[in-house]
């Protein structure tokens, strides 16, 4: 039985950076065949980025940014500023049902392969152009960058504190991510579509689309009453307390939230009921959310007394939401996540044994999906023109030399 | 209506307020049937949140339940009742796709873990989003998009900027719902992925969603560096060091700009009219500029504080600097390319009078997004649905709605 949602279906892959190759990256662990198209003229970036204050690793294919992007993927190299680098591509994806490109610019157009061009190639492809504001338009030209595709979608205005300014939303690679979902959840509706009628066609994601769909309260709120919303902090419309409380130690917090008032009632025993608790400001739903500067001030001078995961237990079995904000290094440590197997290892020729986060993908029949370490620049370039477009051994030699396969 | 990229596909839709309804709304807006189903009485927790019109609450006017719920079906159920919980049991006989967002341990008491359901229809692909999955110790942690938000590491990495005193603040959670959409938009993405499975084998499976690993996903890197690199992170309070791009006031707002790389250091200069200052040694190469930023932000906001948005970004894209306002939601509502792009689609609902809200996140040329109904009202489609489809009379929907099954 088939295991992999995505056996049997090849994608040529020119998508590169951040956006494009998370795309690529969830058809690949749903067992899609992802042939990513790279060049010595011009590797993906990432696999230039190296960790942070460490010495730059030698060659291209050490970066974790660009394993933690690229797995399960092959790799092939083709020099797509020669002609018949070009006519090589066309032969790929004549065997392909899926082409991907986040180019910040008409390049697939340039290059004769724009979607007229492949249709002509394979009447039902389908091709996935990525972008930060839209193939059509007047910013169709401009290059894809989180922060300021943020600050234009009204992200940005609504990021940071209760009162205070606006701040760049901090995560690298939010927006990347997040279109870039979008953007596989299309490609597998196109799939679906052409799985019924035998028709391809052509999605146009937008990177600054995708962060206004994910802002529909200050929208609405905009749109019904003309208002415009300013940063909450970590306020909630109607909860309170809700919010994030110090704890002992540096750093230490922990995250606390009601909705009703079995859950106050709840809170205040785990706090082994204090007098405050009884204070009229804080009787009712409605009381806490006004006086909640002073219910905050009050809660975190409990907290203050326990570590993050000391007061996140004792309140959970009380009844009350909460829980610790964990840095980066206490997720990869997080004992829950291990449980469920989030982290997997693969054995990487030059990295060797590395353990990289999964995709959020569990399914019962194949849990995790299929994970191979990330390729090597060209590693596949065997598999691609002996095996795939079974091209004869002299032919493969003279391309080399004359670096078309480079 | 034929068509669309998802239609014929039946799902049903048991979830409340932002993750589960994220989900079906993906669904419903490329063609899915979705029939929603809801509690009597109050239905959805989103119908209670607004925003609302003139802020006076109505149960089908709030502006967060209609935009998450848009071309869905409703009808109104409660599963708790025997007569009811038959009734669920036919509507997931009937559908290829089940959403929903429960408390594990309440849907196992219900008898409608998919262990049970699969025998009722084994082509049943069945989606359950919770905040830490269906397996490992924080299963039944009770929690909402703050906690799950500040569980994955997110919240630790988001800087601590925009008030005077950066160095008191707790972590910030993203503005909004960021952290239940991602886990509605991941969840998607793995239904289609089992949906085109079961097209394959015939078979349906459980798809299990922890809203945790889908906002850990997006943390990638981080954790990459962590598990291989060793890396490990403070929280950071004031401005991302080392970005060098940054907001800047002007005259009449901010914009974001991206000019401390090379490539984009000289134009920008050149820009600025080349002034004395950038001749310092200081600022001469990225690294150094990146750590002597204070002064080189500070020189530039001279320059911008004179000049109004409109110029600054004019400037900037005449030299092709990459720079855009930050924009609140009614500057990108009212933007040229908002109009040029269709960002915002309008439709008409029948309490609500006419609602304007965010256009579809991609573009489809052959399926396109599209607005066939705005979100059902409680209860709009119980005949249709009870009656038309699972052949119940008029009398037994009354004797049911006295009943309080429905």
């Amino acid at each position: 039985m088939q295991e992999l949602p995505l056996e049997g279906i090849r994608v040529a892959d020119f998508c590169h950076v951040w956006a494009g190759p998370h795309v690529t990256q969830w058809l690949a662990v749903m067992g899609a065949e992802v042939i990513k198209i790279e060049s010595h003229l011009r590797p993906d970036l990432t696999r230039s980025f190296f960790a942070g204050g460490k010495t730059l690793m030698p060659g291209l294919n050490q970066s974790v940014d660009f394993a933690v992007l690229n797995y399960t993927k092959k790799g092939c190299t083709i020099n797509m500023t020669l002609p018949r680098g070009i006519e090589l591509v066309k032969e790929i994806i004549k065997l392909s049902d899926v082409v991907t490109e986040n180019f910040g610019g008409p390049v697939m157009e340039r290059w004769g392969l724009g979607y007229p061009d492949l249709k002509k190639l394979r009447a039902d492809i389908i091709l996935y152009s990525g972008s930060g504001f839209g193939r059509t338009g007047p910013y169709k030209e401009f290059p894809a960058y989180a922060p300021i595709i943020d600050a234009f979608a009204g992200l940005t205005s609504l990021n940071g504190y209760a009162g205070g300014g606006p701040v760049p939303f901090g995560v690298g690679g939010w927006t990347d991510l997040t279109a870039a979902q979008h953007g596989a959840f299309a490609i597998l509706a196109a799939l679906h579509h052409r799985f019924r009628t035998g028709e391809g066609q052509h999605i146009d994601l937008s990177m600054s689309e995708v962060g206004c769909a994910f802002l529909p309260d200050a929208i609405m709120d905009y749109t019904m009453n003309d208002r415009v919303q300013r940063p909450q902090g970590n306020r909630d419309i109607a909860m309170a307390p809700h919010g994030c409380y110090r704890c002992q130690g540096e750093d230490n917090w922990v995250t606390i939230a009601v909705s009703t008032d079995e859950e106050w009632e709840a809170l205040c025993h785990a706090m082994g009921d204090p007098e405050w608790a009884d204070d009229e400001r804080f009787r009712d739903g409605l009381s806490r959310w006004t006086n909640q500067e002073e219910l905050d001030r009050l809660i975190q001078g409990w907290t203050s007394n326990y570590t993050d995961w000391q007061a996140a237990v004792l309140l959970q079995e009380a009844g009350v939401m909460a829980g610790p904000t964990l840095s980066p290094q206490a997720v990869v440590q997080d004992r829950h996540l291990a449980e469920r197997g989030f982290f997997i290892d693969m054995d990487h020729p030059e990295m060797g044994k590395v353990r990289l986060p999964r995709l959020p993908l569990n399914m019962n029949h194949s849990p995790f999906g299929k994970y191979e370490h990330a390729p090597s620049i060209g590693e596949h370039n065997d598999y691609v023109f002996r095996e795939l477009l079974k091209m004869p051994e002299e032919e493969i030699a003279r391309l080399q030399e004359e670096q078309v396969i480079f | 209506m034929s068509g669309q990229a998802l239609s014929g596909l039946k799902v049903v839709e048991w979830s409340d307020f932002v993750s589960g309804p994220y989900c079906g709304k993906l669904l419903a807006d490329l063609g899915a049937e979705v029939i929603k189903v809801e509690r009597p009485g109050t239905g959805d927790r989103a119908r209670r949140h607004g925003p609302f019109p003139q802020d006076i609450p109505h149960p089908e006017k709030s502006g967060l339940f209609l935009y998450l719920n848009t071309n869905k079906l409703g009808v109104t159920l409660d599963v708790r009742t025997v007569t009811g919980a038959e009734v669920f049991s036919k509507l997931v006989g009937q559908a290829d796709v089940l959403v929903e967002n429960n408390p594990p341990r309440e849907v196992e008491e219900l008898g409608f873990a998919y262990k049970r359901l699969c025998e009722v229809n084994p082509r049943l692909v069945m989606t359950s989003i919770t905040p830490f999955g269906q397996t490992g110790p924080y299963r039944d942690h009770r929690s909402c998009d703050l906690i799950s938000f500040n569980a994955s590491g997110l919240a630790f990495v988001n800087p601590s900027d925009g008030v005077e005193d950066p160095e008191g603040q707790p972590p910030l959670k993203g503005p909004g719902h960021q952290g239940d959409l991602v886990a509605g938009l991941s969840g998607a993405v793995a239904t289609m992925g089992a949906v085109l499975n079961c097209q394959v084998t015939g078979s349906g499976q459980h798809v299990d969603v922890s809203e945790q690993e889908a906002l850990a996903s997006i943390m990638r890197s981080y954790l990459g560096l962590h598990a291989i690199e060793a890396m490990t992170w403070t929280r950071l309070k004031g401005s991302i060091p080392g970005m060098v791009s940054d907001k800047y006031h002007c005259a009449d707002g901010m914009v974001y700009l991206l000019c401390g790389q090379d490539r984009f250091w000289a134009e920008w200069m050149k820009a600025m009219g080349d002034p004395d200052w950038a001749q310092n040694e200081l600022f001469q190469d990225r690294i150094s500029r990146r750590e002597n930023w204070d002064a080189v932000k500070a020189m530039i906001e001279e320059w911008t504080m004179k000049r109004t948005v409109e110029e600054v970004v004019r400037t900037a894209d005449a030299s092709r600097v990459p720079c855009r306002p930050i924009n609140t939601v009614k500057d990108l509502a009212t933007s040229e390319l908002a109009a040029a792009r269709d960002y915002f689609a309008e439709v008409d609902h029948r309490e609500a009078g006419t609602l304007r809200f965010p256009g579809g996140p991609f573009k489809l040329s052959q399926t396109p997004w599209r607005v066939q109904r705005p979100a059902p009202l409680l209860g709009e489609h119980n005949e249709e649905v009870y009656c038309n489809r699972l052949g119940y009379t008029g009398q037994e929907l009354t004797v049911m709605r006295a009943g309080g099954a429905i």
